[in-house]
Formats: structure tokens, sequence, C-alpha cells
């Protein structure tokens, strides 16, 4: 069945509806990884979004078992050129198409993606809206709507849960947390301790952590509360601590740097980014719109020890004073490259170095 | 007689990488910071640690190496002679000083290593940075920034190879 993607400026794609025959509204954005299309489209950074896959055909490898980055995907729509109708599923014939009509989520196919990612590419990220018909109603429609800034709290846990293990006891303060740290944190058997993200300072070190992880997660980081800023700021000065993503960009706030948006979003795998200390490149998966202002950092608090080869973006910090730091990209390669896991053997090896001076 | 690699060429790297984080940390910017190297592999990291530094920072750190031979305790003639010539040897007085070797073991050396510095100037602190910590010391001496500890039996040997001389950079066991 034909269907209409509209955007916020008026332009309109018309295309083939797959998925659920819902209508949804949201902030469109385009993705350029040419893998990964089940881990992107549950990662809840992308809760409320519209996701525009420039990978050509999107759907051949089925639905895993192993590649959920949350149990239920948060995405109002995915975008892409073709679709395959592949089955790997032994329970259920459960191809994309299905999984999305599961989960009540449109997508549109036979769709001229790269006309609309140049487009994407001038106007930045929009609102938009997938529906049957194309008419001014369904303009207002989108005009008049306001999405949810929200996004934290309607990804990230209410409740504290454990993920145990017998290693080291990592404590992580969850925005939005996707599987992919998880599963990294679970190849160094750490004891995990996920906690939500309105936790205080005590309840926090009254399980004395080994160390500290800020978790990834959706929106915009200068829309959650100052208690979160406060909440880094002491527990930095405590133990080791780690940023991802969102955990970046809030270690970054902690800090007293800025943050601005992005002209032109990363969300893909094909940038790469350099460590300037050892001056080694490599490449990881970045989901990103904003970026750290680096002529505006205080460089008596932190400094840049990540870089974006293609735009010159910050790709991580390091404080000055303590061993905490944070990456912009995604090192738990869910998906993605694995040379970027290294930042994961960082952070257990300065655990250890925490633990042997402070027992 | 067998090698069992315990450090890869990454890991060697990012140990380093992690040493270097950690005397910016405790050192506030590297202010009156001089690296010294013991002779031979400590050299090479020394100067591997500066590069990190200003790859960092954008300042060279200045770096020195010392052949710590005449000082060593089982030597019956020492006669404290560094192996340097004047223009080698660095203003050391009030610097902060980050002594570097590739492993520490009974501290001997490091011993030696302070009586040769002190024997040149008097710094302001010492602090000692080490690629490998093997334990069995026999002296009160410890590392402030450690690479890696790897508790080994004492009739074990530990090998660092680096790139500069051989042509790898490894951390390997031998027993």
């Amino acid at each position: 069945m034909i269907r209409h993607l509209i955007l916020e400026d008026g332009t309109t794609f018309e295309g083939l509806g797959f998925g659920a025959p819902a209508t949804t509204f949201g902030e469109i954005i385009f993705h350029t990884a040419m893998t990964g299309y089940q881990e992107i489209i549950t990662d809840p950074i992308y809760d409320g979004q519209m996701i525009v896959f420039s990978m050509p055909v999107v759907g051949a490898a089925g639905i895993h078992a192993e590649a959920y980055e949350s149990v239920k995907p948060m995405i109002r729509g995915m975008i892409v050129h073709d679709l395959a109708e592949v089955s790997v599923n032994r329970q259920r014939r459960m191809n994309l198409d299905r999984f999305l009509k599961q989960h009540n989520i449109p997508g549109l196919y036979q769709v001229d993606t790269r006309k609309l990612i140049r487009h994407l590419r001038e106007t930045g990220p929009q609102k938009a809206t997938i529906v049957d018909y194309a008419d001014d109603h369904a303009v207002d429609q989108l005009v008049a709507t306001v999405l949810t800034n929200k996004q934290v709290q309607n990804t990230a846990t209410s409740k504290p849960y454990a993920n145990p293990g017998r290693g080291r006891h990592i404590v992580v303060i969850d925005f939005g947390l996707k599987h992919g740290i998880l599963r990294m944190l679970g190849d160094y058997d750490a004891n995990v301790s996920v906690l939500p993200y309105t936790t205080s300072v005590d309840e926090v070190l009254t399980l004395d952590p080994d160390g500290v992880i800020l978790s990834t997660g959706p929106g915009d980081p200068r829309s959650l509360p100052e208690s979160v800023l406060t909440l880094i700021r002491v527990l930095q000065t405590k133990t080791p601590l780690l940023g991802i993503g969102l955990g970046h960009e809030l270690f970054a706030l902690a800090n007293d740097a800025t943050l601005v948006p992005l002209p032109s979003e990363h969300h893909g795998m094909n940038h790469p980014i350099q460590e300037i200390i050892s001056k080694q490149i490599f490449y990881a998966m970045q989901g990103q719109g904003y970026a750290v202002d680096e002529t505006l950092l205080d460089r008596k608090k932190l400094f840049v020890t990540y870089r974006d080869l293609v735009d010159g973006a910050v790709q991580g910090l390091r404080h000055r004073d303590y061993p905490a730091f944070s990456v912009q990209f995604f090192p738990d390669a869910a998906p993605g490259p694995y040379e970027a896991t290294a930042v994961f053997a960082d952070f257990f090896e300065t655990v250890e170095d925490y633990v042997e001076h402070h027992s | 007689m067998t090698n069992k690699e315990v450090l890869d060429t990454a890991s060697l790297q990012r140990a380093l990488t992690r040493i270097t984080y950690e005397i910016i940390e405790r050192n506030k910017g590297g202010r009156n910071l001089v690296l010294v190297g013991i002779k031979t592999r400590g050299e090479y990291l020394a100067h591997r640690i500066a590069d990190r530094l200003e790859q960092l920072e954008g300042v060279q750190i200045p770096v020195m190496a010392i052949d710590i031979t005449n000082f060593r305790d089982d030597q019956p003639d020492h006669h404290e002679n560094l192996g340097l010539n004047e223009a080698e040897k660095l203003n050391i007085s009030e610097q902060n000083i980050v002594l570097i070797d590739d492993v520490l073991f009974t501290g001997r050396t490091i011993r030696a290593a302070l009586d040769a510095l002190i024997h040149i100037g008097r710094p302001k602190t010492i602090s000692l940075a080490v690629l490998v910590d093997r334990g069995h010391r026999e002296l009160p001496i410890r590392a402030d920034f450690v690479g890696k500890n790897i508790p080994t039996a004492q009739n074990e040997k530990i090998k660092v190879f680096v790139q500069e001389i051989d042509g790898k950079d490894s951390v390997e066991i031998l027993h």
C-alpha cells in the first residue's frame, strides 16, 4: 500500500508501507551504518525518532535473539530503500516487517533514500510523520504536534536492579541504557547495580562501587535536572568513572563544558576517530546530535582525548584531577567495529589500579 | 623453558597511555616535570611517555636516561659515575622526577637509581613508574604508577620487549 512521509518543511516522499499501518510523529534522522539495523531500532537512544537507513537493503539478517539493545523498540518509524523478508527465528516466522507490526511501528520502503538523506543533510533533523494521505490536514497535524523532550524519563529504569557477577562492583547510572554496555560488563564478570538517574549520592556510595558508568541515553542532555550534574561532580571524585554517549555529554556539562547541536548529526560507524595520545585511528559506532564545544572547554578541568577526523568533533574527555573519563562514541560494538571495546579495558584497568590503592 | 605472552602490543601501549594519564592527574599539568628512564628499556619507555604528554598537552617534557651500573650494591668498586657527560645531565634540582623502568622486582635497581639521581641534584619529588611490577621486593620500595601487576614465582623471568630495540612491543614470562 502506498503511504507517505511528510517533513515539517513540507517535503513529502512516497513509498510502500510495511510494519504497522499506524500514523506516527517523530524527529527524523538518517543512519549510515551498513550493518546492525536491529540493534539500531532497539537502541533506546532513538526513542521517539524516525530513522532513514542509507543501507540499500534492510532486513536481510532477520530478527536475532542476540541483537536486541532493549526488549522493546522505541523508534517511531523506519524508512528504507528496499526491504528483505528473512526470518531466523525458531519459534515464530519473525522478520523485520512482522517485528515492526508487533510493536506498532510503521515502516516505509521503496523510498528514494538517497534524495531524502541529501535533503536531511541540508536541513538537519526535523519533525516528520508517516501517513496514508499526504494532504493539507496531515501537514497541519504535523506542524501542530509538539514532540516530547522526556526521552530519558521514557526509557531509563525507574527502579534499581542488579546484574550480578563475581568480579568488580560497577554501578551503572541509567539514562536509557542499551544492552551492549551490560554485555561488555558481563565480559569482565562485573557485579553490576543499575540505578535510576534520580539516585542520590548517598545511595550510590552506600553500595561502595569499584567504579561508576554513566550510560548512553536519548535526547538533549541539557533537559535533565541539575541534580544529575551534582551527582556526577561528587562521584567523579570518589571512584573511577566512565561516561558513554549521553553519559559523556553529562560528564562534560558537570565540568562546565558547553554543548552545541551538530549541524550534521553523526549516526553511523564510518567516521575515523583518533585517540590523541597514541595517534591511533579507529572506527566506532556513533549516535550523536550534540558535541562538546572545544573552544569553551575549561582546560584546567578537562582535556580532549579523542577527536572525530571528519569534522573535528570532540569524541572523548578526561578529567585532569580524577580517574574520570568519557567517550562520545559507543565502545560496546553493538553494533559496530570491535576495535573501540578497548575503552572498557581502560576502564577496568583503572578500576584495578584504584582498588589496589584504596584497599 | 616456555614463553607466555602476558602483555601484547595493544595492552602494552594501553598501559603506557594509562600511566601517562595518571602522571597528568598527579602532577597537575606537568609543571617542572622531568622523566628519567633507567637504561636500557626504561629510556625508551620514558620517551614514549614524553611523546604521549606532548600529543596531549603540546609541551615537551625533558627526558634523561641514566645508567645505574656504577651505583649497584653488588659492584664492589662502584665509583659513582653516571655514564653521562655534562651536557646530558639535566638540572633536576627542585624538579618533579618520574623515574621510569620496565620491570620492578627486588627494588635494588631503583635504590641505585635514587642514589644516582641524588648524586646529581636535589629533586623536589621522585616518583616511580614501571611497566610491570612482578613482586618479590627486597627493599622498602613501591611504584606510584604501574602498567600491570604480574605475580610471579621467584625463579621465573619477565622479559620486556620494546619496538625500538627488540622489534616488537610485548611482555613475556619465561619459566
